[in-house]
This record gives structure tokens, C-alpha cells and sequence, in this order.
């Protein structure tokens, strides 16, 4: 197991006792970690092109949550904080998953964000961030169960790693919503 | 000459840049502000110019509260790399300015649902806006720089400042972690309006700002 602690890992808590998710960052949380009795709820405020990334395994009771800035990385550059690019964050979210008591074939993926928040041509960001994200898990045979995507709204997304359950509560609306 | 380093993490800017970037933000925002203040007839009566380097993702505690919603008004400059200037305004200020500008209707907050709701006469005044902030700003750069920086028609969202803020992060953190924010907050009393006027340039037209400026330009990438 991982004794030095990543750098992009979101290791403190809220007052509540749960994880926010910075850009370019990640949360996990499994049965090990639970203080309290508190299962954490993992969540990002204000997902724009962003992508929220959840992936869980019910069964061994692992979850995680990264926060996606970029399609791509770009090749031969020293990368510090790869949950930045869609390419390279859904294969280590799910290598962290696995590290942390996940089996491969019970792995489930959530994905919200990609907005186009600001309404100009050339602006692909949320557009190419969610095929990004995609066409990983799927060259990853991991499972979408569900998918809030698109649109020109801001997100607010919260995850409950105790049921699984996920509510998202978009720009303009008063309630979370819960989608999963 | 003065040699201290401000160390943000692995990224070092010399105190003297970051002076000059501040100035620049000054020079810049004071043209914005003057025309503004010739439009509206009234003094600015707050104006405070910051400049930072910071970690792409703290970005958003360069604000105060990230997740009230806001106008912004977004215009890229295309350079060989790029600058972007976005303007970002509470509701209210939106508000005190359509009405104070209109004089056929008055506008209420719950009006102001999206940027889709807005009719087209304040839609087109939020724009203009942003073009006359965004043109003096860029006109008083390319004075100082002798460079041409021409941004385009700007575009505008309504939403919590941390969404609104994640397309541009993408775009400047593409091949670096820092991003380079000059940012200045000003305030209208006398029609309650606040804003907050940021320049942020790409990395690449940073060293190129700095050698314009003939100063030592040591930008670890």
C-alpha cells in the first residue's frame, strides 16, 4: 500500500467531516477510513466544463470522486496533478479503487458536468471533457449507471459514500435532486 | 535592485514583476474605469488592483464567495498565446445598471432568472458593457506595450463563479499548474455597484509582457 500521501489527494475534511474536491483533484473513501460513524459525502461546488468522476464498488464499500479540467494531457510533460486530464484520471481512479479493496468487475461510473457555460463557438471544453471521460470507461469496460452532462448550467454535485446515492443541484435550481 | 523572491511552491516570480504586472492591471483597469465613470457620470469611488500567482486550482480563493451566482462578461484577446479579461458583477449591480442606463423599464432581480430570460435590450447593454471595459483595458495594454490587443464581442453567463471560472482554467492550465491573475475590484456607491475586472495572460505572453518591459524575465514552466 501507498505509505507517501499523493499531493492531489483531498485528505482533510469539512466540519462535517466531508471531502470537497478541488480541480485537478481526488477524494476515497472506504470502510478503513470511516471516523465516527460518519460515512463522507464527496462533493464539488460549481462544475462548469468540469468533470465530476465518481467510481464505486458497492460490494467491498470503495468510493472515489476526481475532479477532470482537460480532455488530454499533453505528452512529454511532467505531471503533478493528473486527475487534471480525462485520459489519464479515470484509469488511476480506478487503480486507486483497487488499491483500496475494489474488485475490477463491481467498479460503477457516475459522470456529471461538462457545461458550456459560456456561449461561444469555439468553446468545446465541457463538450470534449465528457467524450473524454466516455470513451475511457469504455475502453476500460466500466459501467455508466448514470450520466447528467451537457447543458449551460453550473453543477453542484454531492456523492454519499454510505448508500451510493448521488444528487446534483444545477445553477438557478433551490434543491439537490438526487439522480442515482 | 531588489532580488527577493516571492516562492510559490516551485514557481518564482521577482517582487519587481509582480509589481509590474500590478501596474499594468492599474494602467489597465484605470482606462476601463475612466470610461465607465465618463458613462455613467459618477466617480469610482473604490479601486484596488491585485496581482497573483497561484496554483491552478485555488484560483477560486482569490474571491470571496465562489458559489454566489454573478454576471460575467468574458473576452479573449488572440496573441500568438493568449489573454483573457473577464468582469464580474452581483445581480444588484447588474440591476442598478440596466435601470440606471434605461429609462423605458425597470428591471427586478426575479427577472434576472438566466442570461436566456434577459430581454434583448439589457442583454445588449450587459454586453456593451463588457466591450467598453474590455476595449479601454486592452487599448491602454497595447499603448503601454506597443503591442495590438484587439478582444473580441464578449459573451455573457450567469452563474456561480467557480463554474464560470472552469473554462478558462482549462485553457491556461494546459501545460503549466500556475496561472497568472491580475485582478481589480471596484465600487460605485452612490448606485451600489461592485466589480471585479480580471486580466489573466498565458504564460508565454507573460515572458514576452516582461522582455517588452526589459525585465528580467526568469519564469520557471
Amino acid at each position: 500500500m501507498n505509505n507517501i500521501e499523493p499531493i492531489d489527494r483531498v485528505k482533510e475534511k469539512t466540519r462535517d467531516g466531508d471531502f470537497n474536491v478541488p480541480i485537478g483533484h481526488y477524494a476515497l473513501s472506504n470502510s478503513k477510513n470511516i471516523s465516527l460513524n460518519h460515512s463522507p459525502t464527496i462533493s464539488i461546488y460549481g462544475l462548469g466544463s468540469c468533470i465530476a468522476l465518481v467510481l464505486f464498488d458497492k460490494t467491498n464499500n470503495v468510493s472515489a470522486m476526481s475532479h477532470i479540467l482537460l480532455p488530454k494531457a499533453q505528452p512529454n510533460k511532467e505531471i503533478r496533478f493528473p486527475h487534471k486530464y480525462a485520459n489519464l484520471s479515470v484509469k488511476l481512479l480506478m487503480e486507486e479503487l483497487l488499491n483500496h479493496g475494489a474488485v475490477r468487475d463491481n467498479i460503477r461510473a457516475l459522470v456529471v458536468g461538462g457545461s458550456k457555460i459560456f456561449n461561444f463557438d469555439s468553446n468545446l471544453m465541457g463538450f470534449d471533457n465528457t467524450s473524454s471521460v466516455k470513451e475511457e470507461l469504455d475502453s476500460l469496460k466500466i459501467q455508466i449507471i448514470k450520466e447528467d452532462t451537457g447543458g449551460s448550467k453550473g453543477r453542484n454535485v454531492k456523492f454519499d459514500t454510505k448508500n451510493f446515492s448521488l444528487s446534483v443541484k444545477s445553477t438557478g435550481e433551490k434543491e439537490f435532486k438526487k439522480i442515482y | 535592485m531588489n532580488n527577493e523572491y516571492k516562492k510559490s511552491e516551485e514557481f518564482q516570480l521577482t517582487l519587481e514583476q509582480i509589481d509590474m504586472l500590478k501596474e499594468m492591471g492599474n494602467i489597465g483597469s484605470g482606462h476601463a474605469i475612466t470610461a465607465l465613470s465618463n458613462l455613467l457620470n459618477y466617480e469610482i469611488d473604490v479601486s484596488l488592483t491585485t496581482a497573483e500567482i497561484i496554483p491552478f486550482w485555488r484560483i477560486v480563493d482569490l474571491f470571496e464567495d465562489p458559489s454566489i451566482e454573478l454576471f460575467g462578461i468574458y473576452s479573449e484577446i488572440h496573441l500568438k498565446s493568449d489573454l483573457s479579461i473577464i468582469q464580474l458583477f452581483t445581480k444588484e449591480s447588474i440591476i442598478n445598471l440596466i435601470n440606471f442606463l434605461n429609462v423605458d423599464f425597470k428591471l427586478s432581480i426575479e427577472d434576472l432568472r438566466t442570461v436566456k430570460d434577459l430581454d434583448e435590450l439589457s442583454l445588449s447593454i450587459i454586453t456593451e458593457i463588457g466591450n467598453i471595459l474590455s476595449g479601454h483595458y486592452a487599448n491602454a495594454l497595447a499603448d503601454l506595450l506597443s503591442i495590438k490587443l484587439v478582444p473580441n464581442v464578449p459573451t455573457v453567463a450567469l452563474d456561480s463563479l467557480n463554474a464560470m471560472l472552469d473554462e478558462i482554467v482549462a485553457k491556461y492550465s494546459q501545460i503549466s499548474d500556475y496561472m497568472v491573475l491580475i485582478k481589480t475590484n471596484l465600487v460605485i456607491k452612490d448606485i451600489k455597484l461592485n466589480c471585479v475586472m480580471c486580466f489573466i495572460p498565458s504564460l508565454e505572453i507573460l515572458k514576452n509582457l516582461f522582455k517588452i518591459l526589459n525585465i528580467k524575465y526568469d519564469i520557471n514552466l
